[in-house]
């Protein structure tokens, strides 16, 4: 255990991220990028862009309380600095996400409104089925909550993102390039840390299995809200009209073209890909993935 | 992250101080400038000073202790992070709960170049009965969710306390533990700055609770100024220049306002 958590030192987080891969950057993005035009002048685009990036910022904050909660509950001071760095990466997060929306129009003293105008009800259910975990200072559900499922989930959805927006936004694109890099070093570190843990506490597991089984529940009802309410259809029309127009090329993810599918194959691959990934971490620390209901 | 040098944070008003200082983009400037080439917080250049034994095994029981208040403080600060008022204050505490994790690293990583192979053994066997009090006090006052008072216990009382002690101690230290000092406190005064705006702006709003306040200082003071007896002399203080680091500290705290 010494030697994989050396790898999650905050000399290597320093060295890595703030001097690394975030070198130059100014809220995750080079300091040039702007949010196109396209998307701040059309109502339609600018709302979708907003109701979409305030989803990240209640992902974020959630994931902001889970990693600084986490830290007086874990077994070992390698653990606690790990955290600590993750506590950062998150809080980075949400001020990239909320400079975003600012970046997009909102006010700040309207904010907190927008937020909660906006934020999905099972987004919210989701985290709370983690949050209290971590206030009970569980430490391997807390982890597993956070860094395999609440990270594995950011970690697809920002891919798709990312793989959406490099031709059409590369601002957006740019700023969550950062984030992906952050989530793949915090799911590596649940999957490396918790698996010896479960081996030590196998009792844990039919608890830590339900509290999975209940989060993907909520996971797949937001992806539900987000892709099939008749507003996705209409983002989705003017912003293919808008990207035509623009000569925006193909945007590939897990071997499909995304500019050309439907809001309801995306949501059935996002949640296919979340959940293939899911089955996949949680048998390496050997939990046993439960197949949520479908909303 | 490309902008200029931050200003002096204690020069700002207290607006501006929660625009800018409340955030990665700031944290991140004001670091980069004494840690980007000094892994584990000193150059990896500089010799090791020779030492007697009985100089090391001071330099260990001193670093233990340090390393035992930078524990405090890392657990204080994520606890802070739950009860915070707000957004900001909660980026602010990320950035607080980071650095204090790598104040803990780098003592870890000193104890380890002093030749300390169990580092978590050693820190309980060495560490100062006050200081361990005074942490167990600091976590309860997080724990019963009293912001003031926690925040006061954790970036007034504490900080001000590692500050007065690594200001002295860097004066006559050996040359890598300087350079690791003196990174440190320049996070404290960072930290500092973020407590006295805090509380400056509550207390102004709130004027009665600068009396529950000098209370709590009132019960942390002997567990602090027991911690200073407890190292003064293991970091090369004369008998007679003990007192001078409590008062280095009392005054810091009344400096800002927390009179007795």
């Amino acid at each position: 255990m010494g030697d994989f958590l050396s790898m999650y030192s905050i000399q290597h987080w320093l060295e890595s991220c703030p001097q690394g891969y975030l070198e130059g950057t100014e809220y995750g993005h080079p300091p040039s990028d702007k949010e196109p035009e396209l998307v701040l002048e059309d109502d339609v685009l600018r709302e979708g862009a907003i109701r979409t990036t305030v989803q990240l910022v209640v992902g974020e904050r959630c994931a902001l309380s889970a990693s600084s909660g986490l830290i007086n509950a874990a077994p070992d001071d390698p653990s606690r600095r790990f955290l600590a760095t993750q506590t950062l990466d998150e809080a980075r997060h949400v001020e990239i996400f909320t400079q975003r929306l600012f970046d997009l129009g909102v006010k700040k003293n309207e904010l907190e409104d927008v937020i909660q105008q906006y934020a999905n009800p099972n987004l919210v259910k989701f985290a709370e089925i983690l949050l209290e975990k971590v206030d009970k200072k569980d430490f391997v559900a807390g982890v597993v909550g956070q860094n395999i499922v609440l990270e594995g989930m950011a970690f697809s959805v920002f891919e798709m993102l990312h793989q959406g927006n490099q031709s059409a936004n590369p601002k957006f694109a740019h700023t969550l390039s950062g984030t992906i890099a952050d989530e793949r070093r915090h799911v590596g570190f649940g999957e490396g840390r918790i698996g010896s843990l479960i081996r030590e506490q196998p009792e844990k597991k039919p608890e830590v299995e339900k509290m999975q089984k209940d989060m993907a529940y909520f996971m797949l009802a937001t992806f539900a809200d987000s892709f099939r309410a008749g507003q996705a259809e209409v983002e989705r029309e003017r912003a293919r009209e808008k990207m035509g127009e623009q000569g925006a090329g193909p945007a590939q993810w897990q071997g499909r073209d995304l500019s050309t599918m439907d809001p309801e194959e995306m949501e059935g691959l996002l949640a296919d890909t979340v959940l293939k990934e899911f089955k996949t971490r949680l048998g390496r620390i050997g939990i046993e993935y439960q197949t949520p209901e479908r909303p | 992250m490309v902008s200029g040098e931050p200003n002096d944070i204690h020069d700002m008003d207290p607006d501006e101080f929660r625009d800018r200082v409340h955030s990665f983009e700031f944290w991140f400037e004001a670091v980069r400038g004494y840690l980007s080439d000094k892994p584990y917080g000193h150059r990896p250049d500089l010799e090791e000073e020779p030492m007697e034994p009985s100089e090391r095994d001071q330099l260990v029981t001193v670093l233990c202790n340090y390393a035992l208040g930078e524990t405090a403080a890392l657990e204080g600060a994520s606890g802070l992070v739950a009860i915070a008022p707000n957004r900001a204050t909660k980026l602010f505490l990320a950035t607080q709960v980071v650095d204090e994790a790598r104040h803990l690293e780098v003592l870890l990583h000193r104890l380890g170049e002093l030749g300390v192979e169990d580092p978590e053994g050693e820190i309980e066997r060495r560490a100062s009965p006050h200081l361990s009090e005074f942490r167990s006090e600091l976590l309860n006052l997080v724990a019963g969710k009293d912001w003031e008072a926690a925040i006061f216990a954790q970036n007034v009382v504490l900080e001000a306390m590692e500050f007065s002690v690594f200001q002295r101690h860097a004066q006559n230290a050996d040359p890598i533990t300087r350079e690791i000092l003196i990174g440190i406190i320049k996070d404290e005064r960072r930290h500092i700055g973020f407590g006295e705006n805090e509380l400056g702006r509550r207390l102004k709003a709130a004027p009665h609770n600068l009396a529950r306040l000098s209370e709590v200082r009132r019960r942390l003071d002997p567990m602090v100024l027991g911690s200073f007896k407890d190292v003064s002399a293991e970091i090369g203080l004369p008998s007679s220049e003990s007192p001078e680091l409590g008062r280095s500290y009392l005054s810091a705290v009344e400096r800002l306002g927390f009179g007795t």
